[in-house]
């Protein structure tokens, strides 16, 4: 891996830079900062205007409260297992595909991307009860099952990423190979997954928060509280009538930790393109 | 790339061998390689789908019997229901002003980003953090920000001195205030840019500042072309995106004030889970994937008058 | 190509644990053959949630071999639940309330009730039942209620010199004192007003005025949705937020957030913000609901907790024993989220003369021959939407001096066609 070379700044452009992402920042970070500070605060200083900015009294307890009045750790064994299962389906499946899609040409090659763009445009409230009516067919409903399943089978939205990405690779890579007698297999599989590696990385990522903030899916496919994942948890949280904001605030604090955890690793090596691999040129 | 210089010097599996060998397979092979994706689609995608279409025709309140009522839906939605227009109204406005300004919000930061900056991990985390935050919890973020009486951005405005407007109660700036809140959650689309703008070779850079390019000509020559396979990709995304968005107004506004927030996917939603007319909800979501369907074949068409792919372009040499 | 490594890896490890999962769940299905699993659907989120359990719990003790599996749809009940229908899947029991949608779905309890008389029916007030009962028919047993009452914070009281609410007073009382403890400086507010209104929730405005939205026999709406008595009270309110006494709910500000934030004087609701409220520490009392003056009482609308058993439940017997249960005594006493239904839990807890509660109380004994609208015509959700639009012209613009008179003219006439 050599070093990438950055375009380098003149002074003034670097204060520019910098003040923008600075600004940037305070925006982005400010409604986390008050989410945070709102899960450590009491009923009444939640409620306070002018606003509280930092607690009085830090209260630690309200995130043991909120995380022991449901079985979370059970919800979050079950967010974990969907999570892991469903992001190794995608990988794979989703690589395989773009392959297919991006390095060949075959009858029929663009209406079937187009349809498999399409999946991505179908509304979800109107399929919701047929898929639901053939899960319960297959005996699916209240197991993980109809959450992962499918992600082994490709998604749209990550095929059409990684395709895009494919179409940016020079032909002559794939060609010398097949000169030296590489089926399309092993070019995929020795050329192509190590220069996808970081866009798999990235659509790992994306499915990882997907999959993890996902609402409807565990909502209409689960029943029992033993089969909740986090967020179906954190909905118990929100009735029709009232909404318990401090609860709610602890436990989407906790729950966005592993996906920033899993980011920040993985961030290194999203944004390591093809750019630095000495494949150009 | 040692790893992979060790790889290919290991024996290849006998399963890939002996199933690849000089490509027996031929022209199924690319077949083979997007079999999953026809499978599942097949599978789980293209029965519910059907099963949509037909209901489309039938009036159906989900507790109870079909019955079919032929174009009926259709007509009604065209004719005799105001609100379909209107919500259809309310999200093209939307889409028509979200998409362009999340584009260039998120190509910006992508480039400030991909400057020679300490801390990019850091900034990286930042603007992809909201992202994060799941649905109940972003709702309470936004209504503490917007609350006209006692909210965060009109606290602020008045320590300036500006009375700040009725943010998600005046139907004048409630769908700006949608629009922001849906500004500040684009995290992936900048990922996905920095991803694009790391994949172009510096030597092209290089190459260009030895011909005497300043930075604004390097954007234009090089920056631009090479990112354009994926500003196609967020412009799609970004408009299927835009047409779909639901959450934000459910949770926020639940369509008001005056039903200036109520966007077509509400309308949907509303339609089949509100008043229970699961095939008049189908008509409508049938409707709308026509038009997205649409929109993203005009994009796509366009796109080979703007997107540059290095593998399409080799390939008409 | 540590990363290959690293899939097949975790694929191995994938494969080894779905096969354990799905055998070790294979086991657990054996073992669950002897035990009858009924499956109970409840909206309650929180604290109501984890009573749910409990009675559950007791349910299961007292029923050696049944296995309660509780799911809680909480925010997502509607959709959760229409697709259960719509599979044919449906829990066996389930909370409910809308019964007009549901109730082709729904097992009729009649017979059951004749059957049974340890549920000794009279204990339960009368009026609950109007809410479960469709073309005559009941189909759901009520477990809990509420009716509505005036939530007011006493120190915004005491610094104003005011004296608190009581019985008896009415709505011009009310918008004597909101306007006193207005103060614009300090964003506190008298009163509140949503600025789209549910209008199921105030149709008991109407009722205390002496209309309806539509005929008791579910026929005319004409002269209902638009009488004299309705669009005065939509005048009233209207008026109230030109004056600026009353804040504007809706959407980014709620009632019972401002209420705990002590810039809300006086709040109109059911119990699902009592526990909040006192968790906020909030000095405050409850009142019943004002009245349009003598002859006219006030009215409260009832939001009814019943259960109910689905027609495709395979295991009905069992079904109405848990809905027995939950309707009986114990069970009753357990739910402290809302109020007991039973005359004789309400006499023992001595609610009649709680200073909270007997508000409740005193808000059921003036309703028990009111029934909502939405019980009155089968066509109900398609007819409201007109007047979900004529509330919003008129509360969330007040601003334009809306004409409330050609509003709800026009919203009665639209309504009429879908008669």
């Amino acid at each position: 891996m050599g070093c990438i070379k950055l375009l380098s700044l003149t002074k003034k452009q670097k204060i520019i830079v910098y003040t923008l992402l600075i600004g940037s920042t305070i925006l982005f970070l400010f409604p986390y900062f008050w989410m945070i500070t709102s899960a450590f605060k009491s009923e009444a200083e939640l409620y306070a205007y002018p606003p509280k900015w930092i607690p009085s009294k830090w209260h630690i307890n309200n995130f043991i409260e909120s995380w022991t009045s449901q079985p979370f750790n059970q919800f979050f064994i079950n967010s974990a297992i969907v999570v892991i299962f469903t992001t190794i389906g995608q990988v794979i499946s989703c690589s395989l595909i773009a392959y297919g899609f991006s390095r060949f040409h075959f009858k029929g090659r663009d209406i079937l991307f187009m349809i498999l763009l399409a999946t991505m445009m179908i509304p979800w409230d109107v399929t919701m009860i047929p898929l639901y009516m053939e899960f319960n067919v297959l005996g699916w409903i209240n197991t993980l099952k109809p959450l992962i399943v499918p992600a082994w089978f490709g998604s749209a939205f990550y095929i059409f990423l990684l395709r895009q990405f494919l179409l940016t690779i020079p032909v002559e890579l794939e060609e010398a190979a097949r000169i030296d007698g590489a089926n399309s297999f092993q070019i995929y599989y020795k050329i192509f997954l190590p220069l996808m590696k970081p866009s798999l990385i990235l659509i790992a990522v994306f499915n990882m928060l997907t999959v993890w903030n996902d609402y409807l899916g565990p909502l209409i496919f689960l029943n029992d509280q033993s089969k909740y994942t986090l967020t179906l948890g954190l909905a118990q949280f929100k009735g029709v009538y009232d909404v318990d904001m401090s609860a709610v605030m602890a436990i989407t604090t906790l729950i966005c930790i592993p996906p920033l955890i899993v980011f920040f690793i993985a961030q290194k090596h999203i944004i390591e393109g093809i750019g630095n691999t000495g494949l150009k040129g | 790339m040692k790893s992979d210089a060790a790889a290919l010097t290991n024996k290849p599996k006998p399963v890939n061998k002996s199933f690849f060998k000089k490509e027996k397979l031929g022209k199924l092979t690319p077949y083979l390689f997007i079999l999953p994706w026809i499978i599942g689609f097949l599978a789980f995608t293209l029965g519910p789908l059907v099963f949509s279409l037909i209901i489309s025709f039938f009036d159906w309140p989900i507790i109870g019997d079909f019955k079919f009522v032929g174009l009926q839906n259709y007509k009604t939605m065209f004719t005799e229901d105001p609100l379909f227009w209107h919500s259809f109204g309310v999200t093209v406005k939307f889409a028509s002003i979200l998409v362009p300004l999340n584009i260039t919000i998120a190509l910006s930061l992508a480039l400030l980003l991909n400057q020679k900056v300490k801390g990019q991990s850091f900034f990286k985390t930042v603007f992809y953090l909201p992202g994060v935050i799941s649905g109940v919890a972003l709702a309470m973020i936004w209504s503490w920000v917007f609350n006209s009486e006692y909210g965060i951005l009109n606290y602020f405005l008045s320590l300036i001195g500006i009375r700040g407007p009725d943010w998600l109660g005046d139907p004048k700036w409630s769908l700006g205030a949608m629009i922001i809140a849906s500004l500040w959650g684009q995290g992936s689309m900048m990922l996905i840019f920095l991803a694009g703008l790391k994949n172009i070779p510096t030597e092209m850079y290089e190459a260009a500042e030895i011909d005497g390019a300043n930075s604004i000509k390097k954007f234009f020559r090089i920056t631009l072309p090479l990112l354009t396979p994926t500003i196609l990709f967020n412009l799609i995304m970004s408009i299927i995106g835009a047409f779909q968005q639901l959450t934000l107004a459910l949770v926020l506004t639940g369509g008001g004030p005056m039903k200036s927030t109520y966007f077509y996917a509400m309308y949907v939603y509303n339609n089949a889970f509100k008043y229970f007319h699961m095939g008049y909800a189908s008509a409508n979501a049938w409707f709308m994937f026509i038009i997205i369907l649409f929109l993203t074949a005009l994009v796509f068409k366009s796109s080979s008058m703007w997107v540059y792919y290095e593998s399409e372009v080799k390939k008409s040499k | 190509m540590r990363i290959m490594k690293m899939i097949v890896s975790l694929l191995i490890v994938a494969l080894l644990l779905i096969t354990t999962s799905c055998s070790s769940s294979d086991v657990g299905d054996t073992a669950d053959k002897e035990k009858v699993t009924l499956r109970f659907a409840t909206w309650d989120s929180g604290d109501a949630l984890k009573i749910q359990q409990e009675i559950a719990k007791k349910f299961e003790e007292q029923n050696p071999g049944v296995k309660v599996q509780v799911e809680a749809y909480a925010d997502g009940f509607d959709q959760k639940l229409v697709a259960s229908f719509g599979a044919k899947n449906p829990p066996d029991v389930m909370y409910m309330w809308d019964f007009p949608t549901y109730h082709v779905s729904l097992e009729p309890l009649d017979d059951y009730i004749a059957k049974s008389s340890e549920l000794n029916i009279d204990d339960i007030y009368s009026g609950l039942f109007n809410y479960s009962s469709i073309n005559g028919k009941i189909y759901g047993i009520p477990a809990g209620f509420t009716s509505h009452v005036i939530y007011y914070n006493k120190d915004l009281f005491d610094a104003a010199g005011l004296e608190y609410p009581k019985a008896g007073w009415t709505w011009d009382d009310l918008r004597k004192m909101a306007k006193n403890l207005t103060d614009k400086n300090k964003k506190q507010y008298g009163f509140a007003v949503p600025g789209s209104p549910d209008p199921y929730d105030f149709e008991q405005f109407v009722w205390s005025n002496g209309s309806s939205y539509i005929s008791p026999d579910g026929k005319t709406i004409e002269g209902y949705m638009n009488s004299k008595e309705t669009k005065e009270v939509v005048k009233m309110f209207v008026d109230m937020l030109r004056e600026r006494t009353a804040l504007k709910l809706g959407g980014d500000i709620s009632g019972s957030k401002t209420f705990k934030s002590n810039k809300l004087a006086m709040y109109e609701s059911g119990i699902w913000p009592l526990n909040g409220i006192k968790e906020a520490k909030i000095n405050f009392g409850v009142a019943p609901l004002p009245s349009f003056g003598r002859n006219k009482p006030a009215c409260s609308v009832l939001s009814v907790s019943a259960v109910a058993m689905a027609k495709d439940s395979k295991n009905k017997d069992l079904a109405w024993e848990f809905i027995k249960f939950y309707a009986a005594e114990e069970a009753i006493k357990m739910r402290t989220a809302d109020l007991p239904i039973r005359k004789s839990i309400v006499k023992e807890m001595n609610y009649e003369n709680d200073p909270i509660f007997a508000s409740f109380y005193k808000m059921l004994e003036t309703t028990d021959k009111r029934t909502p609208a939405f019980l009155l015509h089968p066509n109900w959700k398609d007819i409201q939407k007109y007047l979900e639009d004529a509330f919003e012209k008129c509360f969330e613009g007040y601003k334009q001096n809306p004409d409330v008179d050609k509003i709800f003219d026009e919203a009665a006439k639209q309504a009429s066609k879908e008669l």
